[in-house]
């Protein structure tokens, strides 16, 4: 192989900076490393050496990997190189050494050299280089004997080793947390540094008289970026002591009085800005005290602060219309501002703002609309999606027509925020939504990338879903998209969506061509899914002629090439011939994950189980809804606003999904237990298969969802209580806080008796061992059910039995002597409903009948403690345990309601409950509640939970 | 000339770079991680000092910097016995490597300006010194602190130097 560099070495002539086309084709990996024997050599070719370096780095750049042999051998090469005086050759083996610090070995063979380089007397680009580099290749080990130079070079006054040196802490302080703990006091030393013009007199002389700053430290920084990495170093070492940084906030707030703040840094502004939200977020009765800082910096000199301060207001929870407005009239005066990243940056907030509070942003429509003709086009899609929230109905049209003008310039990610700005509108301005629409299927027209003809997409689906009057329209615009679409991803999104709401429209048939031309022309992919499109249009549409045809188009797939296309035609002509529709078309409810996987893991650690089949039947079910709004809320809490702005990516994107998810949604909300319930008792199981004395009780049948409290929330010991239903036994776990900080309970249990006689016996205590004042802790006490035909229900009066210790005020040190002591809290009670997990079943009807009238018992009763209807649903359902289904849960008519309810008991037995009610104004509700289940003595203890 | 130093930690090897470049002792010393680099220009002669850190950490990467040096200098502690058995063990390990073969060494006791230090003969006995018989070993007593035989030991390396 010959190489190029060869032939330039011969030639003598090296370059420092590699001709970057295609300069790599001349040498690789093999070849610098067999060059790196120049490293070696003696007297050192600087210019030889720094080539080779930057051969190496763009090596590594281009996504070379060495491997740790290789990376070792080059590494101790290069420090050879620390022989050489020249500057730029240094800076090259700063850099090498950084980028080897996490392949090669015994990388702290370089520490003592970069601590002579770290020196005052070294060269001032050294100084800060060799503490970067430092940081990179130290240990937590070695940390302890650089700790000295390090702390000196925080309170250096040359800015340059100052922020290497602060920086490098901070990424110490995940290796080292205690060590860097340290060094708070210098941290604090830095922010507090006079700027160096002011130090030395004969510098701010020259600066005064409008000249460079000749220093003989080179280039001054005049930014006073210490202050910014010396704040965030600080925050770093606090933030996990909620009572420092608010202290911290509060400190450098106060100083930035009259004279002028401490924080000299706009940055180093901006950072405290974004900590006192945080406290705000942490302690709301912070509040008042936070937005006065924040308001005051609406005022601040730098226009940087202003914003963040501004953005920091909008982004308050409940923020009023009137502690807004200061924000708003901010960015309303940088609207105008001559900077094209201000007016960004102010559009972007409001925008933002308009999401939630489009009343407050209106005042501002006037500048916005000069905005819409901006030339920067980042600009002016915000500025029409925010008027297209704060405007009025009349303005849509016109503010649509706009922006169609210049939709082909602007690029897919600002398509995207129009579109799903058109797609929220849907649902302020319904009347509007031909017009929307036909803007949306103009724009799938469009060049454009998959995210924004998914956005389109999405949109068209938010009009079917809210807006029925839009439905047909908008399903026409879709089958209109899948006869030219060019992702298979969005056609089969689109197909399953016809699939779902063609069947209920009037004129079906006219969909089912669309879909089977898919059939025709399309994908494997896209074919599937037009045959579970049709498959649905066969079972759910009335028609006998429809079923008909369907068959025969499904009848044609069987020969498809493609075997999930046969599969799937195959399957659905045979449930449609068979009569299974309901179980396997209809059926759209899917198990509870989260229980499900946790079930799973248990079956799986317990040798025991290994010859019983997982008893699928004990997973309850939950319906698609409950699951797309278990979806919902995660997304909601994801993108709850978090300290740090990068979090805070594309506001936009995030909250356009909440305002969707949290739009119109009904039905399930009334279940006792929901699918986040289930998640949380997967919490509970993994805490209680912590417990020793548990383990012999098998897996976890139920916990109660939202802990019962047993005292006010103010009392000296707060407690509450959640069940634990398991297959022979009953775990009571008490959640217990000491909110007295002047004292220790250690051993506390619960004493719990029975107030009357049951088959219950108490079989193990298990206390907490130590309540240290605010940290809750947890008790348990356990039951088995020595009967195992009887389902007990039981009531317990409970006393807290603990030995408490006094507590110094001061060193918060418990004395040696203490005494035993007991607090009474409020009853617990044990009902049926505790044996009932609530359980989703696709058909009601079906399940009844299979159920048969075998075990079946059947009451009527009047219900006189409910006073309505709604009410004995509520009641019904608590006393139960058990899932409503088809919305029953919601009482639509007046005098009559039937609610269906299906659940799980213990022992994974099926249990079904049809409650027939009547309402008289005179009689109050009279209930008729017939139970069905697997076992006559399990519809009867249900029975006896109404009676 | 290149020259490296090597031996346990607290023998004096930074210590006796200092004295050598600078003529300066200096007791607060703290211990070597890595290396240290002098560059010291006796008369016609510049030298490059490679001192090598004496942690056990360190002791596998005497080697990489032993390798094509005018010569090994090993620094031991005189007065502290025992730490001798470990020298020797050590010495007899980096003299073993086929890299550094008929390197010239020159063993240097240090600290004899304390009251129990070895004199050069015990030195090269306990050190099991003749034994080597493939290169040049030398060895002085000397004081970094009292600057006691520093110059025939400046002398014997310079000497290395020429030779080459």
């Amino acid at each position: 192989m010959m190489s190029y560099s060869k032939r330039d070495d011969d030639s003598g002539k090296w370059l420092l900076t590699p001709r970057r086309v295609g300069y790599h084709h001349y040498f690789d990996k093999t070849t610098v490393l067999q060059d790196a024997r120049a490293f070696n050599e003696s007297p050192i070719n600087a210019k030889k050496c720094r080539a080779l370096l930057t051969k190496i780095l763009y090596l590594i750049s281009l996504g070379e990997t060495f491997g740790t042999t290789e990376a070792t051998e080059l590494f101790f090469s290069v420090t050879k190189l620390f022989q050489s005086k020249d500057t730029a050759l240094r800076q090259l083996v700063y850099l090498v050494i950084k980028e080897l610090s996490t392949v090669a070995e015994d990388v702290i063979m370089v520490t003592s050299s970069l601590m002579k380089d770290m020196q005052p007397t070294s060269d001032v680009m050294n100084r800060a280089n060799a503490i970067r580099v430092l940081c990179k290749i130290t240990d937590a080990s070695m940390l302890q004997s650089v700790e000295r130079f390090l702390k000196a070079a925080i309170v250096d006054r040359n800015a340059k080793v100052s922020s290497a040196a602060l920086v490098s802490a901070y990424h110490l302080y995940s290796i080292a947390r205690e060590v860097v703990k340290r060094w708070a006091n210098e941290a604090q030393e830095a922010i507090n540094m006079k700027p160096q013009s002011a130090v030395s007199a004969a510098t701010s002389y020259m600066t005064s008289f409008g000249g460079s700053v000749p220093s003989q430290y080179g280039v001054v920084s005049t930014s006073n970026i210490v202050q910014y990495h010396a704040l965030g170093l600080l925050y770093t070492i606090r933030q996990t002591d909620r009572m420092a940084v608010s202290k911290l906030v509060q400190n450098f707030a106060a100083k930035s009085g009259m004279s002028g703040s401490v924080l000299r840094s706009p940055f180093a502004q901006c950072m405290l800005v974004r900590y006192a939200c945080k406290v705000m977020e942490d302690d709301p009765s912070s509040t008042r005290v936070i937005y006065e800082l924040l308001e005051g910096w609406l005022r601040h000199k730098s226009e940087m602060v202003n914003l963040e301060a501004a953005k920091a207001i909008c982004e308050m929870k409940d923020a009023t219309a009137k502690e807004l407005f200061p924000a708003v009239v901010t960015l309303q005066t940088f609207l105008s501002s001559g900077k094209p990243s201000i007016r960004f940056a102010a559009i972007r907030a409001l925008n933002k703002l308009a999401m939630a509070h489009p009343a407050a942003v209106a005042p501002c429509n006037i500048d916005m609309e000069n905005m819409i003709t901006d030339q920067n086009r980042s600009i002016s899609t915000f500025a029409i999606t925010t008027l297209l929230k704060t405007g009025n109905e009349a303005s849509v049209e016109r503010l649509m027509k706009q922006i169609s003008s210049f939709m082909s310039e602007i690029t897919d990610e600002s398509k995207v925020l129009v579109v799903e700005a058109v797609g929220s509108l849907c649902v302020k301005f319904p009347a509007k939504h031909h017009v929307m629409l036909s803007f949306l299927s103009s724009a799938l027209r469009d060049d454009g990338g998959y995210d924004f003809k998914r956005a389109v997409v999405e949109a068209i689906f938010n009009f079917v879903k809210y807006i029925p009057e839009s439905k047909e329209a908008a399903l026409s615009h879709l089958c209109e998209i899948i006869e030219d679409c060019e992702y298979s991803k969005l056609s089969v999104k689109i197909l399953h969506l016809l699939g779902v709401e063609g069947p209920k429209c009037p004129q079906p048939t006219k969909y089912i061509r669309y879909i089977y031309n898919r059939v025709i022309l399309e994908n494997a992919v896209v074919r599937s899914a037009a045959v579970s499109a049709l498959a649905k249009f066969g079972v759910n549409v009335e028609d006998e002629e429809v079923r008909k045809s369907v068959q025969v188009l499904l009848s044609r797939c069987l020969d498809d090439a493609d075997d999930e296309v046969r599969d799937r035609a195959t399957m659905y002509l045979k449930v449609m011939q068979n009569g299974d529709e309901k179980r396997y078309v209809k059926d759209d409810s899917t198990y509870a994950l989260a229980y499900l996987e946790h079930q799973l893991v248990m079956y799986m650690s317990n040798p025991d189980m290994a010859d019983t089949p997982f008893d699928l039947s004990a997973i309850p079910k939950i319906s698609r809804q409950e699951e797309q709004e278990r979806g919902a809320k995660e997304i909601q809490s994801g993108t709850l606003p978090s300290l740090s702005a990068a979090a805070r990516g594309s506001p936009a994107l995030g909250s356009s999904t909440n305002g969707g998810a949290s739009a119109p949604s009904g039905g399930a909300r009334a279940s006792p237990v929901s699918a986040p319930a289930l998640d949380q008792q997967a919490v509970y199981a993994q805490q209680l298969a912590e417990v020793p004395e548990f383990a012999s009780f098998g897996p976890l049948f139920k916990s109660t969802g939202k802990p019962v409290d047993l005292t006010e929330t103010e009392t000296e010991y707060v407690v509450s209580c959640v069940k634990h239903v398991f297959a022979h036994h009953i775990v009571f776990q008490f959640n217990i806080k000491n909110t007295l900080s002047d004292s220790l309970l250690e051993d506390v249990n619960m004493l719990m008796t029975p107030t009357d006689e049951s088959s219950l016996v108490e079989q193990v205590l298990v206390p907490a061992t130590k309540l240290v004042y605010d940290v809750p802790g947890r008790a348990y006490v356990a039951f088995e059910r020595t009967v195992l035909e009887e389902y007990p229900e039981a009531s317990f009066s409970n006393e807290l039995k603990f030995y408490v210790k006094d507590c110094d005020p001061q060193t918060g040190e418990p004395d040696e002597e203490g005494f035993e002591d007991g607090y009474q809290v409020e009853d617990v009670s044990l009902a049926v409903a505790d044996y009932v997990l609530p359980s989703y079943i696709p058909s009601f009807n079906k399940s009844w009948e299979d159920l048969g009238g075998e075990n079946e018992v059947v009451e009527t009763l009047a219900l006189t403690s409910s006073p309505g209807l709604q009410e004995a649903c509520r009641d019904l359902i608590t006393l139960l345990g058990m899932q409503p289904l088809e919305n029953t849960g919601n009482v639509q008519g007046s005098n009559v309601h039937t609610m269906i309810l299906s659940g799980i008991f213990l022992g994974g037995v099926p249990v079904l409950a049809r409650c027939r009610m009547t309402y008289d104004s005179a009689t109050g509700v009279t209930l008729q509640l017939a139970v069905r289940s697997g076992r006559e003595d399990i519809s009867m203890v249900l029975i006896n939970a109404i009676a | 000339m290149e020259l490296t130093l090597v031996g346990l930690q607290n023998s004096g090897k930074t210590t006796l770079v200092n004295v050598i470049a600078s003529g300066q002792f200096s007791e607060d010393m703290i211990p070597t991680v890595g290396f240290n680099m002098r560059k010291v220009t006796k008369g016609s002669v510049t030298m490059k000092l490679w001192d090598i850190g004496g942690q056990p950490r360190f002791r596998s990467m005497w080697e990489r910097y032993c390798r094509g040096v005018n010569a090994i200098v090993f620094v031991i502690d005189a007065a502290d016995h025992a730490k001798l058995e470990a020298a020797r063990t050590e010495l007899r390990n980096l003299l073993d490597k086929p890299q550094l073969a008929s390197i010239p060494v020159l063993v240097l006791g240090n600290k004899n300006d304390l009251p129990n230090a070895l004199t050069v003969d015990q030195i090269i006995e306990v050190m099991n010194l003749k034994q080597i018989a493939n290169r040049e070993v030398s060895c002085y007593s000397i004081s970094a602190k009292n600057q006691v035989n520093i110059d025939i030991t400046l002398q014997w390396l310079i000497q290395k130097g020429k030779r080459k």
